[in-house]
């Protein structure tokens, strides 16, 4: 059985329950299905590990990984997921009043993330400061990892408290 | 290969058609198209036995979990040769790519100048359908793409363009007040078009303004609205063009653009849309002989999201990146006004409906071939018309005086 069949059978096997429903959402979030290239990406997640695409060849990180190296052009780029430190900026925002995806309880703000390793790497997900939260471009941010059901985690941002 | 195009200038359009653009269009699409089709040919002065060539972009751009279906829900080239009666199909081709019209368009001027098809007959035709929200999607699983974006609860169109333009507006300091002008003047030339969804309905910056957010900074209004409609256009040789009823207009240039950057799905950074737009308006000028903004008496920018006005202004080179907002802000494209930029005449998609870059390229013809009735704007020679984002999509040069 691969990865992926496995993780069709676990969210099948949740249907009807409760798993990835926030408080007065009647259905349950789109869960991520790992397959062969993201499935180290989405176990890192469940540990609550943010692990990162890397080249074999050029060392540099991509997100998500490519069928080839976007920044060496390697057709073998043997890409592996290496943690990362969490940390970026916020480069743009949005507050969601109208989620076009079951099972999101609005309004909610996601946040575009450069994440510190590398310029122009960046990472979309909920920040989890609550609506009223704010942010401005360049607030500094770090990761923090929602669980939405059981062994699958998503990792979502918090605005860092300043140095 | 760099330099003007060898066929700029040597394919024109010669006929055009436009369905009522509706909600819900009380027939099929396919019904619709082959309808619209028929008259494009007939407007042309042709007969559909002397149309051998069809091309489309049949892209169906919503993130709904609609079916997608030839004569339903899009309609691909070659259902329209199958369905128009009478043609001879020697060529058909379907662009696929979000860039849609400026695809399409590339398709029929190298099937003419190559001599694959005499007569091309190019349509859109764009489909809203029946139950459920257009982009609402209940998907219980996030496989493939969607891996890295739905399960943080980002799809979709809106939180993509919504933070394309929040990176905007904050590194700019542009306002909600400038956004309002951008949808005033689409809604305003919109309510003249006979065929509009928003005929004989203008918005005011009030009713703007106090509209909610959907995902902020982006409201309702900030969005062309979902529709039926179909628009059909006839497309020849310089040559045979002469001999039609209707005064050509040639196709100097094109040029597509492409995301510089691997991104997740619907991830469009506004650095990425500022780099390729700069990049494919230089390729424009180098491929239609224009040599640059100034030259172009009619620049129709696209709409689809409000933002993307500033973001073709600035590409087209009408302003400094980041300026478009205070140029709209201090009536920069009021058509009202004798000096402004008229970069907004066809309505666009704000003023029309969800008609995918067709009122850009259905303005650039009427003006050129001097049939936009009460609408015509004096005598202009050149035009372009933007489609989609920047990063993805394209622009066509024409004119009616070719150089």
């Amino acid at each position: 059985m691969t990865t992926s069949d496995t993780t069709e059978a676990r969210t099948a096997g949740r249907a009807g329950e409760a798993a990835g429903t926030e408080p007065g959402s009647p259905r349950p979030r789109p869960v991520p299905v790992p397959d062969e290239t993201s499935a180290p990406y989405w176990a890192a997640a469940a540990r609550h590990e943010l692990v990162i695409a890397r080249c074999a060849r050029c060392r540099m990180f991509t997100h998500p990984p490519d069928l080839t190296c976007p920044h060496c052009g390697s057709t073998d780029p043997g890409f592996t997921f290496e943690p990362v430190s969490g940390r970026g900026v916020v480069r743009s925002w949005t507050v969601v009043h109208q989620s076009f995806l079951p099972g999101f309880e609005v309004p909610f703000v996601l946040v575009d993330v450069e994440l510190a390793e590398q310029p122009e790497l960046r990472l979309i997900g909920r920040l989890l400061d609550g609506p009223g939260a704010g942010p401005r471009l360049g607030d500094p941010v770090t990761v923090a990892f929602e669980d939405v059901a059981a062994d699958v985690a998503v990792p979502a941002f918090r605005l860092a408290v300043a140095a | 290969m760099s330099g003007r195009m060898r066929s700029s200038n040597q394919v024109a359009i010669v006929g055009f058609a436009h369905s009522q653009v509706q909600r819900h269009a009380p027939r099929s699409l396919g019904a619709l198209a082959v309808e619209t089709g028929r008259r494009a040919v007939e407007d042309a002065g042709l007969r559909t036995a002397d149309i051998d060539g069809f091309v489309t972009a049949a892209l169906f751009p919503t993130s709904g979990a609609h079916a997608v279906e030839d004569g339903t829900s899009i309609v691909s080239a070659q259902w329209m040769a199958a369905h128009l009666g009478g043609a001879d199909a020697r060529y058909t081709a379907n662009f696929d790519g979000v860039g849609a019209l400026t695809g399409a368009v590339a398709l029929a001027v190298n099937a003419v100048a190559s001599g694959a098809a005499d007569h091309v007959l190019m349509h859109r035709a764009l489909h809203n359908p029946r139950g459920g929200r257009y982009h609402d999607n209940p998907m219980r699983t996030a496989p493939g793409p969607l891996q890295w974006t739905a399960p943080q609860g980002f799809f979709g169109p809106l939180q993509m363009i919504a933070l394309t333009y929040q990176e905007y507006a904050q590194r700019y300091g542009a306002t909600r007040e400038s956004l309002a002008q951008v949808l005033v003047e689409a809604r305003r030339n919109g309510s003249r078009i006979p065929w509009s969804y928003w005929y004989g309905r203008p918005l005011s910056a009030e009713e703007y303004l106090a509209a909610p957010f959907i995902c902020d900074p982006i409201c309702r209004y900030d969005c062309d609205i979902p529709v039926d409609g179909v628009a059909t256009f006839v497309l020849t040789s310089a040559e045979r063009a002469a001999d039609l009823p209707h005064r050509p207009v040639y196709v100097a240039g094109y040029a597509g653009g492409l995301p510089p950057r691997r991104r997740v799905q619907a991830h469009w950074p506004l650095d990425d849309l500022q780099e390729a737009g700069g990049l494919l308006v230089r390729r424009l000028w180098e491929r239609s002989g224009l040599a640059g903004p100034a030259e172009v008496d009619l620049p129709q920018v696209y709409d689809g999201f409000s933002p993307f006005v500033y973001l073709w202004l600035e590409a087209l080179g009408y302003c400094q990146p980041g300026e478009a907002h205070r140029f709209v802000a201090a009536g920069g494209i009021d058509s009202g006004r004798p000096d402004a930029l008229p970069a907004l005449t066809s309505g666009g998609a704000l003023g029309n409906g969800r008609m995918h870059g067709v009122p850009q390229m259905v303005e650039c013809y009427l003006q050129l071939s001097g049939r936009a009735g009460d609408r015509q704007r004096g005598t202009p020679t050149t035009a372009v018309a933007c489609h989609s984002s920047p990063h993805y999509g394209g622009a066509v040069a024409y004119t009616n005086t070719p150089f």
